[in-house]
């Protein structure tokens, strides 16, 4: 089978690396001495959050992880998953997380000795997957395991994406070729070469994929000259790559409009334009820092006379979206650094009001014009109402 | 203006039977059980009478009401027996009562019961109460049929005949109504019976259902537990209403001799208190029938506004920590439970005692599954209406997960347990008349709590073992599987030899076993932590227990299950008669 494409200039052999740490386990046991695994900690607050660079990166510290009576069994799940991804590297087999869940499965169903691996559901093997990722400091696309290609449903006239196929031939696709339908980017969006046919205005990325494809029916990619995108809800790993890759190839701005509320801001913009705390290692190729809040803004509410909610604060999901939004507002490196105030004041906002505005408001305004969500988007735009 | 009449107690009662737990055919058959076993328990503790009690229920026929069967319900006693005289008034007319308004922890309080079940079976069945009884003086018994005349509320015996009866004394009462009936659950018969004989270990019950053998239940202890004279009310337990009508009882007596006798904890002293917050000195030597509404207010506030002694608790009646513990063993085979019995206290200015009893049973309940609540008011199994009672809202509110045990947030703990809570006071407020849930003042709640908490810490010592136990074990399996594993997989991944195997295999070993030896530690501590609790309540538990070594400063009492001791194996055995 032919090699994958890389993701990026990796440093390390990974087969190489996992062997080493392999042996120098089974010689710490020889020697009657405590193997350890240590993985870069996934969280808060091992974040670092740095302007100039634009997204979350990891700090020092890191999950240890012993042997002993409770963690052996841990470890034998590691050294047994890695071991089933070194044969998938060496094989050019790839797999989704639920597939390897699975293939885990077979082998110990196969095995009568192995059946105390065996794992009760998939947030099992997945702690252990990610875990292995945050051991070997790779993604897990480059240990073969990818996830579902969710979200990110693009649009233009003037696009045109040349993938690089597993065989090295290349497939062209000309985005104004392809009618109604839209181009859904890869989670492994390093294979894709982006070329333009003039030049382009800017990127607008929507939450909601039902409202990005009603702007698409009306005709805002005829009208503008532009790439239109639905997110889909919090950005998965091939919307979060696509746009990085929008960022670097086509130098143009980008704009994200969404709800206004607390959970939209920090789990699918910010996710979007820095990354996240749980995938510190590969935010550097799956976040856009240069994307903007658009809207809603709190000041489009008041301009435009948008209906909005008020929080229930008696709904749990809604009580937890806002103390989640309170512990950003004190702990997350991304909303405290004052480059980001724009987008902290808007946090704040919300904690305050305890109101929300969705984006799909916009069509309140004039009930009667299909197109006023359009029209009130190239305004704010030509205006710069954005952070 | 429509015409004001004056209907009878008996007329009330029998058109508002569903207050005092007639109100459906499983509540009707449970409440006439209870009432009949609950006036057989008081006579025999009341003439010092160990009890011994035949219950036989089963269906007869149809019943007259949709829905229903015609359900016959016997209760045969020991008892001292009802003379002739009194057999109608017992059965058949409300408010009699030797007991009403006495400050007596009896179970009985008002006569409304027994009176409400004839009244039932009249309703349903045209026939009243068949009554069989025999006192010591008596050569035969006189057997009756007694119904309630609902008119004048007067008992009427029928049919009186003398019979032979091969029984020294007793009682024996018979009910056909319609009703339904519930074995299991919380209004089940079975539960109510269970409930009676943990909580009366002088008991001896002998209980037939529909059609199931007969079963037996001996008693665990030979003591009739006395109970203490009856007290006075504290005063500070009054409103202004019942002040005054207390005084009607009490004739042309002084305001200072009815505050005296008609009340607890009222000395001179308190008199002269009384007379400084406001009570006009010249009321105290005026005779009470003289008094105006306005000078018992007078008085009543005086007497509000000072401080007094709270309560004696003398009143009460414990079951005693180790007859709880003998008696629970006959309910099914326990893995280990825990007792506690707090010392009487006065919550809402009552005297009150609460005993706890939590156990677990091999072979009853579930894990997921709520423990099994059983509540006790004045040594009466509580069946319904569980989520409002003080006992339920104590329960909820202990962190049970402290004690090892599951608890989802602001409910009854999971697991296989009974939870037996029991309270006892002379006057315990209900929330009804059907005396179904015991009402939840903050002090009460709080008072039940504390002995839960005690109870829980003393449970909490067997199940840390047991934790430790499982953890041991764990561990032990954890590195016979694992361990192999791991090295194998090392050694296919580094492509090693055998004699690499080997070592690592051994080192591992090695290393795992530093680690067991650690748990193994922990549950030795764990074991004699709870040998020493079993050493210092040896009392409680028999021989076996004080073989245990040492002692300490241990918070009670918790024992593993007799199963390991034949002797003490439960007495609960099922026969055919």
């Amino acid at each position: 089978m032919a090699k994958l494409l890389k993701i990026r200039e990796l440093k390390i052999d990974i087969p190489k690396e996992a062997k080493a740490l392999a042996e120098q386990m089974l010689s710490d046991l020889e020697k009657s001495k405590r193997p350890v695994l240590e993985a870069v900690k996934t969280s808060l607050d091992n974040s670092f959050y740095e302007p100039k660079i634009g997204y979350l990166t990891p700090g020092d510290k890191v999950v240890r992880t012993e042997l002993n009576v409770s963690s052996v069994q841990k470890l034998a799940r590691v050294v047994f998953i890695l071991e089933i991804m070194l044969r998938n590297l060496d094989i050019g087999a790839v797999n989704t997380k639920r597939e390897l869940y699975y293939i885990c499965k077979g082998l110990i169903k196969g095995e009568k000795n192995l059946k105390p691996l065996d794992f009760e559901d998939q947030v099992e093997s997945d702690a252990i997957i990610d875990f292995i990722g945050d051991m070997l400091r790779v993604y897990r696309e480059e240990l073969n395991c990818f996830a579902n290609d969710r979200g990110g449903q693009t649009y233009s006239q003037n696009l045109i994406v040349t993938e690089t196929l597993l065989d090295g031939s290349k497939a062209v696709i000309d985005l104004s070729t392809l009618g109604t339908a839209p181009f859904q980017p890869k989670n492994k969006p390093q294979s894709l070469k982006l070329k333009i046919k003039k030049k382009l205005d800017f990127c607008l990325v929507i939450e909601s994929e039902g409202t990005a494809n009603t702007l698409q029916s009306m005709g805002f990619t005829k009208r503008n000259n532009c790439i239109l995108i639905g997110a889909g809800g919090v950005p998965s790993n091939g919307v979060r790559g696509w746009c990085k890759l929008i960022q670097e190839q086509i130098d143009i701005p980008i704009y994200f409009f969404g709800d206004l509320d607390a959970y939209t801001m920090q789990n699918i913009f910010r996710t979007l334009k820095a990354g996240s705390a749980s995938s510190l290692i590969r935010n550097a190729d799956f976040s856009a820092p240069s994307v903007r809040f658009l809207g809603v803004l709190p000041d489009d509410v008041k301009k435009y006379d948008l209906p909005y909610y008020n929080v229930k604060e008696s709904d749990p999901s809604e009580q937890r979206s806002l103390k989640k939004a309170k512990d950003a507002i004190e702990n997350d490196p991304f909303f405290q650094d004052k480059k980001n105030k724009g987008l902290t004041d808007i946090l704040r906002w919300l904690l305050k009001e305890k109101i929300r505005c969705e984006q799909q408001s916009l069509f309140s305004v004039d009930p009667k014009d299909p197109i006023k969500m359009e029209k009130i988007i190239l305004e704010k735009i030509k205006r710069g109402s954005y952070v | 203006m429509s015409k004001i009449t004056k209907s009878s107690t008996a007329e009330y009662f029998a058109k508002n039977l569903q207050q005092v737990g007639f109100s459906s055919p499983l509540k009707a058959v449970l409440t006439t059980l209870k009432e009949a076993v609950d006036n057989s328990l008081d006579a025999c503790e009341q003439n010092g009478i160990l009890p011994e009690l035949s219950v036989e229920i089963k269906k007869v026929g149809n019943g007259s009401s949709r829905n229903t069967d015609l359900i016959q319900i016997v209760v045969e006693d020991n008892g001292p027996g009802i003379e002739p005289d009194d057999l109608a008034k017992v059965f058949g007319e409300y408010l009699a009562s030797s007991k009403f308004g006495r400050g007596q922890c009896s179970r009985g309080q008002q006569g409304i019961g027994i009176s409400a079940a004839t009244t039932w079976a009249q309703l349903t069945n045209a026939k009243g109460a068949f009554v069989t009884t025999k006192t010591k003086k008596m050569r035969k018994a006189i057997h009756g049929q007694v119904d309630v005349d609902i008119k004048s509320n007067v008992g009427v015996l029928r049919n009186k005949e003398t019979i032979d009866w091969n029984k020294d004394h007793g009682v024996k009462v018979s009910f056909k109504i319609d009703g339904r009936i519930q074995l299991n659950g919380d209004g089940g018969l079975i539960t109510y019976l269970e409930g009676t004989v943990l909580v009366n270990p002088h008991l001896t019950l002998h209980y037939k259902l529909m059609d199931a053998d007969w079963v037996h239940v001996e008693r665990v202890t030979d003591t009739v537990p006395s109970v203490p004279e009856a007290t006075l009310p504290h005063p500070h337990t009054f409103k202004l209403g019942e002040f005054i009508t207390h005084a009607t009882l009490f004739g042309k007596i002084s305001l200072r001799k009815f505050l005296k006798t008609g009340f607890s904890r009222v000395s001179e002293q308190a008199i002269s208190q009384f007379i400084e917050k406001g009570l006009p000195k010249n009321l105290l030597e005026k005779p009470i029938t003289t008094l105006g509404d306005a000078d018992f207010k007078k008085a009543f506030q005086a007497v509000q506004d000072s401080p007094l002694m709270a309560p004696s608790t003398k009143s009460v009646l414990t079951v005693g920590e180790e007859s709880l513990s003998k008696s629970i063993q006959r309910l099914g085979e326990i893995d280990f439970f825990s007792v506690a019995t707090r010392r009487p206290s006065i919550c809402d200015f009552k005297p009150v005692v609460v005993e706890v009893a939590l156990a677990r049973f091999m072979n009853r309940g579930e894990g997921d599954t709520p423990v099994q609540l059983l509540r006790f008011a004045n040594r009466v199994p509580l069946q319904f209406d569980k989520s409002g009672c003080a006992i339920t809202r104590a329960i909820e509110s202990v962190n049970w997960k402290t004690y090892g045990l599951q608890q989802p947030k602001n409910s009854l703990p999971l697991g296989p347990y009974v939870f037996a809570v029991s309270v006892v006071s002379p006057f315990i407020k209900f929330k009804n008349a059907s005396k179904e849930t015991i009402d939840a003042s903050d002090e009460l709640v709080d008072e039940i709590r504390r002995a839960l908490i005690q109870a829980g810490q003393r449970l909490s010592r067997h199940i840390k073992k047991e934790f430790k136990e499982a953890d041991l074990e764990r561990k032990l399996q954890h590195i016979e599987q694992f361990g192999p594993i791991l090295v194998e997989a090392l050694v296919r991944i580094t492509k090693s030899n055998d004699s690499r195997k080997k070592r690592a295999e051994e080192g591992l070993k090695k290393l795992l076993g530093r680690d067991s030896k650690d748990a193994e530690e922990e549950l030795k501590i764990a074991e004699s932590r709870l040998a020493e609790q079993k050493a210092k309540h040896a009392h409680i538990f028999g021989e076996e227990a004080a073989e245990s070594e040492g002692s300490s400063e241990d918070e009670g009492e918790v024992n593993e299950s007799p199963k390991k001791s034949k002797a003490n194996a439960p007495k609960k055995k099922a026969n055919k008669k």
